[in-house]
């Protein structure tokens, strides 16, 4: 199995199938891993760029991981090497180096305890999967997500076909 | 540190404008059980804070921001913000609320609620952040709309995930029906709380919190949510809220005749489909839009992109947009009621009074009581989309005829003595639809504490429920016979107790209450939510209890009212339903009665408890509700 991660699968053709900025992922995860209302310890995060856009953000799982390359302590670490960079949060030490060097800003400290905190695929049922309203989030690797723009611009290329 | 296993923050926040102390006080425990939050912690603090008969806009009054203890955890649209003050417009009881993102951050700022008292000499913001909180000048502020307003913060405050409570101009210049806006788009718009914030010179709180929202018994918790979520998927009202938002509704009120068109003087419009749920989709719906954890996602965010208005961008419509600014003044010109509604959030003004107020005086207009003089010039009479435009960009600086405009429906009707055309209940403009074929609604909505309100109750009851369910909970199959007058009181009374159960959790009504079964009012509205609350806060409660706080909640508001004046000739209908019959539509020829209106509201004060000649709750039954 290729790497998983969570990818944002919006339809911009239908305003039902795009992130509504509920924020249903970010309270479902951080109550999934800390049984708590709080949505800065939810591991994804949904951006508002105003004027209605709004992107759920999340880690991206790296093929060659800054964040655990760069970890000093040997905190973040892989089970498989297709499995989902984790966090031992007993070894973390809270120096956010692995902040640093995010090129997504998905690895964050958590505001309660003070160590890193990212996604890790809810051991394989992912709580904002499940809970998204809109069904925009979904587990994927990046074969998939990629069929899945290819699919839209080749849509895009037929209605532009169709208005010709 | 908070005396709750989980839900409530723990702490109210007090903040005196006039010297600018600020303290935080324990939320009291029993005070909690009693109360639960949101309108139970204003409507309480009001009753007990305010002296009777105190100028709504001098020091003494108070603003409170309450939030209840389901905010800030993932229940299902646990979104809701209550804001309350002495309302400016009516002198009553006012409070109002709204969705978003606003009222959960104050929770994980370490807060459930912020009381405001006195004046500053200038004008000042309020910045929270995890238990801490700061008054700030904000006179670079004052002036500007609402999304300028966020800008300006968050750039100050230098960080854009913060959340920004605020007033525009029109609470500022003491517009009286002025409104409060978190996160730019959630409006709190009746009863002028706006307008109380800009009499203290308070712009804006500005909030950002990371902490803890607690749960008492996660696993019990996350069985109530999802059992709750459950009673919504394949709801049907939720698929119509998705689909085109409260909108859907401009055509159940074409269908049954119930639009208070022309400032009533039509029950139904021609070319109604222009303005539809469907016309407002297909023209301007960018996406669907969910405040804090809704899977209903009735919000629209919607965008003129061109012509003469574009580019406006704004969430809305909502129903309420379209019959204040679209009906109410025969405007069916569907952008321009869309740039309307922009217009009144971004000043802060309530688009439901500005719009009444401003199809009122086109009335006054058509009949040649205002002069052409009178109002500066402008052809202001029914239709006239530009007119509309004009005043909604005058009233926020009370300029020119915008200053009556600025003083709503009842002072206005009393300064032109014009009475008669003002509608409104206690000094709030009669929203939603016209009850003159159905008295159930007329009730509910002249019996609100707030004034006239179609959301305080559910009088919509008689459309569904069974004859045998209304046989067994209500003692009458009557309840089921949407004509029928017996029982009907009685059901209004429950109704009100029951929808104020959501305004004391801060979960949003049409999560909540939307259903077409009697049962699931039940199991949704009060066994899963007493359910919720247990397992959030690990308090004690039950279905019954619930509802008990409801109805306690209920009295302490007509307890205010009733200090302030309002006894029982303010629990009518305004006199032009009495008056003049439905000229068109299917209700043509329907007025209220007055026999058999008297009759329901004996009934209502029957099943209240409260005396038939005054309508002052009677002390049995404050004490068995245990309010001393």
């Amino acid at each position: 199995m290729a790497r998983q991660r969570i990818g944002y699968f919006e339809n911009r053709q239908d305003p039902e199938n795009i992130c509504s900025r509920c924020r249903m992922c970010e309270l479902m995860c951080a109550f999934h891993h800390h049984q708590v209302g709080n949505p800065r310890r939810g591991r994804i995060k949904v951006i508002a760029l105003g004027q209605g856009e709004d992107i759920p953000v999340t880690c991206l799982n790296c093929e060659d991981p800054p964040c655990m390359n760069i970890c000093p302590t040997g905190a973040l670490y892989r089970k498989t090497a297709d499995g989902m960079v984790q966090v031992n949060e007993d070894i973390c030490i809270g120096c956010a180096m692995c902040l640093n060097v995010c090129p997504v800003g998905a690895i964050t400290l958590d505001p309660v305890d003070g160590v890193a905190s990212k996604c890790d695929l809810c051991q394989g049922e992912p709580q904002c999967v499940t809970y998204c309203p809109a069904s925009v989030l979904k587990m994927t690797d990046a074969g998939q997500f990629a069929r899945y723009r290819m699919k839209g611009f080749a849509r895009f290329l037929q209605s532009a076909g169709e208005e010709r | 540190m908070s005396v709750f296993g989980g839900g409530y923050a723990g702490q109210i926040l007090y903040v005196d404008l006039t010297d600018g102390s600020i303290q935080k006080k324990p939320l009291d425990r029993e005070f909690a059980l009693k109360y639960i939050g949101g309108r139970g912690f204003s409507s309480r603090i009001l009753l007990d804070e305010l002296k009777p008969g105190i100028d709504p806009l001098s020091p003494e009054n108070l603003v409170i921001l309450a939030t209840g203890p389901l905010n800030g955890t993932p229940a299902p649209s646990a979104s809701r913000l209550i804001v309350a003050a002495k309302s400016p417009l009516t002198g009553a009881l006012g409070d109002s609320n709204s969705g978003g993102y606003w009222a959960p951050e104050l929770k994980y700022a370490g807060f459930d609620a912020i009381v405001f008292d006195g004046r500053s000499s200038e004008p000042v913001y309020l910045w929270v952040e995890d238990g801490k909180a700061v008054l700030r000048s904000a006179k670079h502020l004052w002036g500007q709309k609402i999304h300028q307003t966020s800008e300006l913060l968050k750039e100050e405050i230098g960080d854009d995930d913060i959340h920004v409570c605020a007033i525009g101009p029109g609470g500022e210049n003491l517009v009286r029906y002025a409104c409060v806006v978190t996160d730019e788009e959630s409006v709190g718009g009746r009863c002028g709380i706006g307008t109380v914030m800009g009499s203290k010179h308070l712009k804006a709180v500005v909030v950002r919190g990371s902490r803890d929202v607690g749960i008492a018994d996660p696993k019990r918790f996350k069985e109530a949510i999802d059992a709750y979520r459950e009673t919504l998927v394949g709801e049907v009202w939720t698929e119509t809220l998705r689909r085109l938002g409260t909108p859907n509704l401009v055509a159940h009120r074409q269908k049954l005749g119930i639009w208070g068109a022309k400032n009533f003087q039509r029950a139904t419009i021609d070319g109604w489909e222009k303005i539809s749920g469907e016309a407002f989709r297909e023209k301007f719906l960018l996406k669907v839009m969910g405040c804090m954890g809704c899977m209903v996602r009735c919000r629209r965010y919607s965008a003129i992109q061109d012509g003469p208005l574009a580019p406006t961008y704004t969430k809305g419509p909502e129903y309420d947009t379209i019959n204040a600014l679209g009906a109410k003044t025969y405007v069916t010109d569907p952008a321009v009621i869309l740039r309307a509604h922009y217009l009144c959030d971004e000043y802060g003004i309530d688009e439901q009074t500005a719009g009444s107020t401003i199809a009122m005086a086109m009335e006054l207009y058509e009949r040649g009581i205002l002069k052409k003089d009178q109002v500066d010039g402008v052809e202001l009479v029914f239709g006239n989309g530009e007119a509309l435009l004009h005043f909604i960009e005058k009233i926020p600086f009370r300029k020119g005829f915008g200053d009556l405009l600025a003083e709503g429906t009842k002072i206005m009707g009393q300064q032109l003595n014009a009475d008669y055309y003002a509608i409104h209940v206690k000094g709030l403009e009669v929203d939603a639809s016209d009850p003159r074929s159905l008295p159930t609604r007329a009730l509910t909505y002249a019996v609100a504490t707030r004034g006239s309100c179609h959301l305080r109750g559910f009088p919509y009851i008689d459309e569904f429920i069974k004859p045998e369910e209304a046989m067994a909970f209500f003692g009458t199959p009557s309840v089921s016979d949407l004509h029928g007058l017996e029982g009907k009181g009685k059901m209004v009374a429950w109704s009100e107790n029951w929808v104020t159960v959501s305004n004391l959790m801060g979960l949003c009504l049409f999560a909540w209450y939307r259903s077409r079964s009697f049962p699931m009012l039940i199991k949704r509205g009060l066994d899963l939510v007493s359910e919720t609350f247990v397992a959030a806060t690990g308090l004690p409660m039950t279905s019954e209890e619930l509802l008990r706080c409801g109805e306690r909640v209920y009295n302490v508001e007509k307890l205010f009212n009733v200090r302030e004046g309002f006894g029982r000739e303010s629990d009518y209908p305004p006199p032009r339903f009495f008056e003049e019959a439905m000229p068109d539509g299917p209700g043509k020829g329907s007025k209220l009665n007055r026999e058999d209106y008297d009759r329901l509201l004996d009934e209502y004060y029957e099943a209240r408890g409260w005396d038939k000649k005054t309508g002052v709750p009677t002390p049995e039954k404050l004490r068995s509700l245990g309010l001393p």
